[in-house]
Formats: C-alpha cells, sequence, structure tokens
C-alpha cells in the first residue's frame, strides 16, 4: 500500500489551473522524486499535500487515511514534514532552539503554562541527536542568522526530522547550494534514505538520478509520467517536456 | 546582588503608605496605586503585543469592561466583591475570547483595525446605556470583601499584591513550553505551524489571558476612581497603554512596567508645567523609537 496517495488533486489560483488533476503514489521506504519545468506546480503540490492551502479538487490519502481536509499541524503528528524551498527557519534563535522547538511539537503538549522549558532537558537531548546527525552539531548554540546558507539549509532538513516523520517533504533542498554544499546536502540525503520515506522536488538532475527509486515527472500541473530512474530517462514525452530542454542531462 | 535592586524596592513599596500619612504624602500613594493598575494593564498587553507579536488596538475594552462590571453590579445591588471580581474577569475573558477568535484570523494591519473597530463597538454600545450614565459613566462604589475594608490604603495593597502576583503568573507562561511557542510564532508563522503548532489557539489562549489580566486592572481602577468612565473603553486608552509598552519595550519583561512608570511621571510632571504637556510626551517616545528601540527596559543588558 502507497503511503502517500494523491487522486487527482487539482488547485486553482483565480484563472490559473497550477496543479490539473494530479495522481501520484508514494510507496513507503522509497525516495520518491518530483521534477518538472520552473512553473509546473511543484511547490503548489507540497503545499497541498502539507495542508497549507485547501485543494480544489481531489484527494489526498495518507497511510491509507483521507487527510483532505485535516489542518496542516494535524498532519505533522500524523507522521508529513516538509521542508521549505525558500529557508524558513526562526532566523533570531539559536540551532538549538529552532531543533528544541520542532522536537516540543512532537513530546507531549505544549499547553503548559507553568514548567520552565529550560528544565526539560529530554528536549535539549533529542535536539542535539538530530543536530548530530545533519552534521550542525558544533554550530548548535549559534543563532541562525549567522550560519553559512548551506548550514541553514542542513537545518531546514533537521526541523523536519526532528518532528519524527514517517514522510519527509523536501522543496528544493539543493537551492543555492554551491558544488560542495550540494555533495554534502546529497550525502545526507542518501543516509535519510535508510530510515524515511521521502518526496524530492529537485532541479539538480544529477542528484535527482543519483538519490530517487522513482521518479514522477509534473508538467502543467500534471504528472505526465512516473516511473524508475531508468524509465524517466527512456520516456520520450519527458524528453521533449523537460530534460531535453536540460541539454540531455540523463 | 541580582535581587537586591526588587527587594529594596519591593521594601520601600510595602513601607509607603504609613510613611506617606505621616508625612503627609497620601497624593503619591494614589499615584502608585494608579500607576501600579496601568502597569497591571500595560503588562497584559505586552503579552500579546511583545510576547505574541499581535499588535491590538482594542485593549481598553478589556480594561473598561472590568471597570463598568464594577459599576453596574454595585448599582444593581451586588456588593460582594469577590463575585463582582470573578464576574469581571470572566466578562473580560469571555469577550476576549469572541474578539480573539474573529480578528485572529486576519493579520497586520487587518488585525489592529478589526480589534479597534471591536473596542468601539463596545465603546458605543456602553456609552448607549443611559441608565448607566451613558457618556458621563457611572459612579462605582467599592465593594464589600467581607476579611477586610477597601480603604484607599488597603487598595493600595491590594493593587500591589495583585500586580506581584500577575507578574509571576506572567514570568512563569513566558518562560513555560506554551510561551516558548507563543514566541516563536512571533518569530515566524509559517515555521510553527509547520513544525506542527496549532498557531490559531496559542495565539487565542494568550489574547483571552490577557483580556481577562485587562480586564482585573479595570477592575482595581473603578475601585481608584469609584468611578467607571467611558474614557476607559476609549480607543484613546488602547494607545495609552500601547505608547506604556512602546516606552517600556516591547517583549521586555519588565516593559509593561518601566512604561506605566516613567508615562505616568512625565506625564504627571509635565501636566504641572504646561497645558501642551502631550507634545512634551509625543517628544520622549519619538526619542525612544527612534534611539531605544527595544524601549527603557532594553536599555539595561538584562532586559528579559
Amino acid at each position: 500500500m502507497s503511503l502517500l496517495e494523491l487522486k487527482g488533486l487539482s488547485k486553482q489560483f483565480g484563472g490559473l489551473l497550477a496543479v490539473n488533476g494530479c495522481n501520484l503514489q508514494v510507496a513507503a521506504g522509497e525516495v520518491h522524486a518530483l521534477i518538472g519545468p520552473n512553473g509546473a506546480g511543484k511547490t503548489t503540490l507540497i503545499n497541498l499535500i502539507a495542508g497549507v492551502l485547501p485543494p480544489s479538487q481531489g484527494e489526498v490519502r495518507f497511510q491509507g487515511e483521507n487527510i483532505t481536509h485535516l489542518p496542516a499541524h494535524a498532519r505533522v503528528h500524523r507522521g508529513l514534514a516538509r521542508t521549505f524551498q525558500i529557508t524558513n527557519l526562526f532566523k533570531n534563535y539559536t540551532v538549538r532552539t529552532n531543533l528544541e522547538l520542532a522536537v516540543q511539537a512532537r513530546s507531549g503538549s505544549s499547553f503548559r503554562f507553568w514548567q520552565p522549558v529550560a528544565r526539560e532537558k529530554h528536549l535539549t537531548e533529542a535536539a542535539l541527536a538530530v543536530a548530530e546527525q545533519v552534521g550542525l552539531a558544533a554550530r548548535f548554540e549559534t543563532v541562525v542568522g549567522r550560519l553559512s546558507h548551506g548550514e541553514q539549509r542542513q537545518l531546514e532538513v533537521a526541523l523536519a526530522l526532528a518532528s519524527k516523520p514517517r514522510l519527509l517533504l523536501l522543496d528544493e533542498p539543493m537551492a543555492g547550494l554551491g558544488a560542495q554544499e550540494s555533495e554534502r546536502m546529497v550525502g545526507l540525503i542518501a543516509q535519510l534514505r535508510q530510515r524515511h520515506t521521502i518526496l524530492l522536488v529537485e532541479h539538480d538532475m544529477g542528484a535527482v538520478f543519483r538519490l530517487a527509486q522513482r521518479i514522477s515527472v509534473l508538467v502543467y500541473g500534471q504528472v505526465i509520467a512516473s516511473g524508475s530512474p531508468a524509465e524517466i530517462r527512456a520516456n520520450p514525452e519527458v524528453h521533449r517536456a523537460y530534460l531535453g530542454d536540460e541539454g540531455g542531462a540523463a | 546582588m541580582r535581587w537586591l535592586f526588587p527587594l529594596v524596592l519591593l521594601g520601600l513599596l510595602l513601607a509607603f503608605p504609613p510613611i506617606a500619612a505621616a508625612t503627609g504624602l497620601e497624593f503619591y500613594q494614589g499615584l502608585l496605586s494608579k500607576i501600579m493598575i496601568f502597569a497591571l494593564a500595560a503588562s497584559s498587553l505586552n503579552l500579546i503585543l511583545g510576547y505574541g507579536g499581535m499588535v491590538s488596538f482594542g485593549h481598553a475594552a478589556y480594561f473598561g469592561l472590568g471597570a463598568y462590571t464594577v459599576a453596574i453590579l454595585m448599582r444593581e445591588g451586588v456588593s460582594s466583591g469577590w463575585v463582582i471580581w470573578a464576574a469581571a474577569v470572566g466578562l473580560s475573558a469571555l469577550v476576549a475570547l469572541l474578539i480573539g477568535a474573529i480578528s485572529l484570523r486576519t493579520r497586520g494591519i487587518y488585525f489592529i483595525m478589526i480589534t479597534l473597530a471591536f473596542a468601539q463597538m463596545i465603546y458605543y454600545l456602553v456609552v448607549s446605556f443611559k441608565q448607566y450614565g451613558g457618556e458621563d459613566g457611572l459612579r462605582a462604589r467599592r465593594p464589600e470583601f467581607g476579611l477586610f475594608e477597601l480603604n484607599d490604603t488597603a487598595l493600595y495593597y491590594l493593587t500591589l499584591g495583585v500586580l506581584l502576583f500577575s507578574l509571576y503568573l506572567l514570568h512563569r507562561l513566558v518562560h513555560s513550553r506554551f510561551g516558548r511557542v507563543l514566541q516563536a510564532i512571533r518569530e515566524n508563522e509559517a515555521r510553527a505551524l509547520a513544525l506542527g503548532y496549532p498557531v490559531f489557539y496559542f495565539q487565542l489562549v494568550a489574547f483571552v489571558l490577557a483580556g481577562a489580566m485587562a480586564g482585573l486592572a479595570g477592575v482595581l481602577m473603578a475601585h481608584y476612581t469609584q468611578y467607571a468612565s467611558p474614557n476607559l473603553l476609549a480607543w484613546q486608552q488602547s494607545g495609552h497603554l500601547m505608547m506604556m509598552v512602546i516606552l517600556g519595550g516591547v517583549g521586555q519583561f519588565w516593559g509593561g512596567v518601566l512604561g506605566a512608570v516613567v508615562l505616568s511621571v512625565v506625564e504627571e510632571v509635565l501636566q504641572d508645567l504646561t497645558i501642551h504637556w502631550q507634545l512634551g510626551v509625543g517628544l520622549i517616545l519619538l526619542l525612544i523609537v527612534l534611539f531605544a528601540p527595544k524601549g527603557l527596559a532594553g536599555l539595561s543588558r538584562r532586559g528579559t
């Protein structure tokens, strides 16, 4: 059974059909890449899955349940965590506080008004463990605004990880990274795929073909092809719509 | 050493009434009561404005409703202070719940405008009740508390006690799990939502708590002046509380208290000197905003 299933999902912004009857299945345990030209509706699709936007039509199913009308925060508690294409962090807080907030969200109620949160050592320990996992332990007490762009992208992934997701939605994790930083991010995702199901939106074709077991191609809000990397490489329709424009990146 | 200054200050505040009585400085005891009431109201606003990032321009609504609850219940023959307090705090919380539940669906300038609009609706609603004084306001006799008689000195100590207790609650709150999430939402709402926090409910709970606390400040104000004035509900009063918070330090723990003290003293002094005192207040506010954006509390290193 697929972990995530989209059935005829559409999103209309005024006259623009950003996502148009999209069908997609992500199986548990796989890295599923979503590629497509700019403006194909990839980020809109992520926002529909995360619950930030309500769909105009269609259904989102997660672990067999219909979550189409579940609010964004409740989806996180079901095990859906997302990162942002444009880095979206608590810039004035330290790496530690960012991660502690992410851990806290999934560790008991936060409608607690009395006990000092600073005394909850288990939050710090869990936060540090995630920092180690993504290679930010040395920057634990650093204010996010002082981190390099690459480190901020790592923290972006770390925040999603800290919520112990069943499905990670990574929205262009390589965006704006240099070659070396990209390489580190690919390494990180390769390590994460041992334990997490990942839906990866990415423009970097090299990274996609190295990481993904399945690839879906989104063009004008529709999935025009879905298959293994080899199948996608060989698909003439995909070539015409997308890969060909990249000068034969495959 | 860290506790020396607050302890000395507390000692002075506790010892002030007998000293004032002996030296004929009762006027200043009244002024201190008034300042402490404003410190409570401004601190409650600072919870949502400073810690929550919710720029409510209608905080006078709860302040005024607290005062009017005293006046109207006393007028209708309810004379138990405890009942009146509970009713006032409960009503303020309920009104804050309704206003918050609607207003918190908007953001930015719309939130400012909608909270202002609700407060103005309450203002005109109260003023339209001719049997409760209309635009003249309503006399608010002091209720009975059973254990003590609420004279000026008892009110001074009662106000001091309520202020200290409320500040303690606020201190626990802003350092709790809830307080941390509330501040995180102020920093980056979309991120807080993506982490799985139901942003709306955190904001609403803070909004209601702040409303209830402002209502309690309004009760004390009615006890102090023995009068419920429509001015307490007016938008100028909301602005007055906002000025205190900005002056003292938005999101700084002592911001509300410092702002209330400084603004009240400045007003008192300037009013004696000139009828154009508001110009002076404006200039001071301008200087603070320009040169100390974290307010007076932000000037000291230990602001929070």
